[in-house]
């Protein structure tokens, strides 16, 4: 069993090297650095979170999500035919984002992920695995809601982008649809979304991850999408766990065991277990364990003590199904 | 002082940079305990000035000795352990604390300074307080393991620093709730309980402010929170919320707390859009029940915007006094 992230890790740590970003987006913000200058922290930043997961033995990392001023208005700002409006509260999280407002059809301008992705592809031993929110959830935490025309013109949006990380080599591309877990079945037509998002992929595997919150009613719908792995959040979801024990299921799983919202720390032998509970049901040679959602929620030092908890249960996995 | 458009503010002000810096030199340990209250004094004396030349109805001390709203209480309330750095939004963080063992009240924690603010000006000085819900919510529980244990515990120690507040002779006190609307359908009520516990049986008046989440889930059942006053951020969505209280009306019982300035937006406000926003909301609140705010604390902008935001805000209402004869 492997083990990746689901995104986000966070970006400063103790000290005034550990809040190089910080400050340097708080200079860019009183003109006194250039767009560049603050590109160069960013990069920099992002390269040590990259190599934090690593070091740890994250098999699947992620750039840290690390330029994203938030999950909504880092695609929002970049695509055309979106303004950034008002903050609003992130699900049930202590953060925000700013609300995306629909002025005009919305279109792909260019890529708004791969320099990223470039940047942390460059500086990994491990495999670096892109995240984009997906269009449901862009749509349903827009300010005019999921209406299926939005859902459909984001999904074409991220056709493009999607297409584009994997002209620029992303060998595993993921989609965050966190929204998914506010409803009890899936959008009306999401097969067909999910298949248009995903039509430029060419080899690169899938993920589609869910979470704060479980998706037990539709967890054998999520299970029937053109997605090679399903991450689900089995913490704030444990819901699901319920409806997991009774399926089947033929695909890998992202098991998000690890609580990304709460310091205290788990026991790696009670998630190992955890796991091993489904292994006459779940394929684990092509699954991963992973935090139950982004890991931005924590301090610096206490996600990387969670990525040492993940590495440790996924050996034991691995040891007890060798 | 007119009961109509009453004007305040939410509670922290930009701290100024000399005391900014002597914070981070506290933390280096270069700077001594008794050296960095003497700035704080020094700095929430320039907030009250600014208020004074600004012309206020009621006053805040600023929040200079406070990291944010919650940290601070992470930092004092037995049974709360300090915490690290995570993002709230932006480029914004603050210390998240952990709850690591039963949370207990032993002593006042806000009395003391807002003592000295009350001694600097006639005008009234709020006690500034965060609420249990919203501290529960925006900490690590790593102790009780349920919201409700953990939000009353919290409820019972922020009462007994009410009650310290209002024996000091705090006439206002303004308990935050901006996490209260994080799970409306699950803890709204648990919520409303805990400001209960919070309020009862202590002599002034509650305010309570509220921010950027599903408002709209929560109206009208705010109203049932027990305080006087109910404080809003409208200004951030350009009033949209009022739309609200057109299709259910205000408990008139209740004052509402206008927030008129964008405190996440360096652009500064016109007279008559902040006007706009203050007649709309009169065709729905009397004036003497409507209080004229930012749309929450100042610490995000700089002391210079601070002062040109609230110049703003105090003559819109000035002018929609005259306007109005009110």
């Amino acid at each position: 069993m492997q083990t990746t992230v689901v995104g986000s890790y966070p970006r400063v740590s103790n000290g005034p090297e550990g809040q190089r970003l910080r400050k340097a987006i708080a200079m860019w913000e009183r003109q006194e650095i250039s767009r560049e200058d603050l590109r160069r922290v960013q990069v920099d930043v992002l390269h040590e979170v990259v190599a934090e997961q690593a070091a740890v033995g994250v098999d699947l990392v992620t750039d840290g999500n690390i330029t994203w001023y938030d999950p909504l208005s880092h695609f929002a700002a970049k695509m055309d035919g979106l303004q950034v409006g008002a903050l609003e509260r992130y699900f049930d999280t202590n953060t925000y984002y700013r609300r995306p407002q629909r002025v005009g059809p919305v279109h792909w301008r260019g890529p708004m992920t791969v320099e990223d992705y470039s940047a942390a592809a460059a500086a990994s031993a491990a495999p670096a695995k892109p995240v984009l929110t997906g269009p449901y959830t862009l749509a349903a935490l827009s300010a005019e809601g999921a209406s299926e025309e939005l859902v459909m013109e984001f999904a074409e949006a991220l056709m493009h982008e999607v297409k584009a990380l994997a002209a620029a080599g992303a060998p595993h591309i993921q989609i965050n649809e966190p929204a998914l877990v506010l409803r009890t079945d899936l959008p009306r037509g999401y097969n067909h979304i999910a298949g248009l998002v995903l039509r430029g992929k060419g080899n690169a595997k899938t993920t589609l991850f869910t979470y704060f919150g479980g998706v037990g009613p539709m967890l054998d719908d999520l299970l029937m999408l053109p997605f090679d792995v399903l991450g689900l959040d089995l913490v704030q979801g444990a819901s699901t766990l319920k409806a997991l024990a009774v399926t089947d299921v033929e695909k890998g799983l992202a098991f998000g065991l690890v609580d990304a919202r709460n310091t205290k720390l788990e026991d790696p032998k009670a998630v190992a277990k955890a796991v091993l509970a489904f292994k006459d049901r779940v394929p684990l040679d092509r699954s991963y364990l992973a935090p139950s959602n982004g890991l931005e929620f924590l301090p610096r030092a206490r996600a990387r003590e969670k990525l040492e908890v993940l590495v440790t249960a996924a050996k034991l996995v691995g040891e007890a199904t060798a | 002082m007119s009961n109509a458009l009453r004007t305040t503010t939410v509670g922290s002000f930009a701290k100024p940079d000399y005391l900014q810096r002597a914070r981070n030199r506290h933390s280096a340990g270069k700077v001594t305990a008794k050296e960095l209250d003497g700035l704080t004094r020094q700095a929430t004396k320039e907030v009250v000035e600014v208020q004074k030349e600004l012309g206020l109805d009621v006053f805040v001390h600023g929040e200079m000795e406070r990291g944010d709203m919650v940290g601070y209480f992470g930092e004092n309330l037995p049974g709360m352990r300090p915490g690290e750095l995570v993002r709230s939004y932006g480029n914004r963080y603050y210390h998240k604390p952990v709850i690591a063992s039963e949370v207990r009240w032993d002593a006042p924690v806000t009395v003391d300074l807002w003592r000295y603010a009350q001694s600097l000006t006639d005008k009234p000085m709020k006690g500034m307080l965060t609420g249990p819900y919203t501290i529960v919510e925006w900490s690590f529980d790593e102790h009780y393991g349920s919201r409700r244990e953990a939000v009353l515990a919290m409820a019972r120690a922020i009462h007994h620093e009410a009650e310290a507040l209002a024996k000091a002779g705090a006439k206002y006190i303004q308990v935050d709730e901006p996490a209260i609307h994080t799970r409306p359908g699950e803890d709204f009520d648990l919520a409303v309980e805990a400001m209960g516990v919070v309020v009862k049986g202590v002599s002034a008046e509650f305010h309570t402010h509220i921010c950027y989440g599903d408002v709209p889930k929560i109206y009208p059942g705010m109203l049932r929170l027990p305080v006087t006053q109910i404080h809003l951020a409208f200004k951030n969505a350009n009033f949209e919320l009022l739309h609200l209280l057109e299709a259910d009306p205000w408990d008139s019982k209740k004052e509402l707390g206008l927030g008129v300035l964008d405190v996440h937006d360096h652009h500064v406000e016109s007279v008559e859009e902040v006007k706009e926003g203050i007649k709309h909301a009169l065709r729905l609140v009397p004036a003497d029940r409507l209080w004229i705010e930012p749309d929450c604390g100042l610490k995000t902008r700089t002391p210079e915007e601070v002062r040109k935001k609230l110049r703003v805000m105090v003559a819109a209402r000035d002018e929609v006094r005259r306007d109005l004869a009110l």
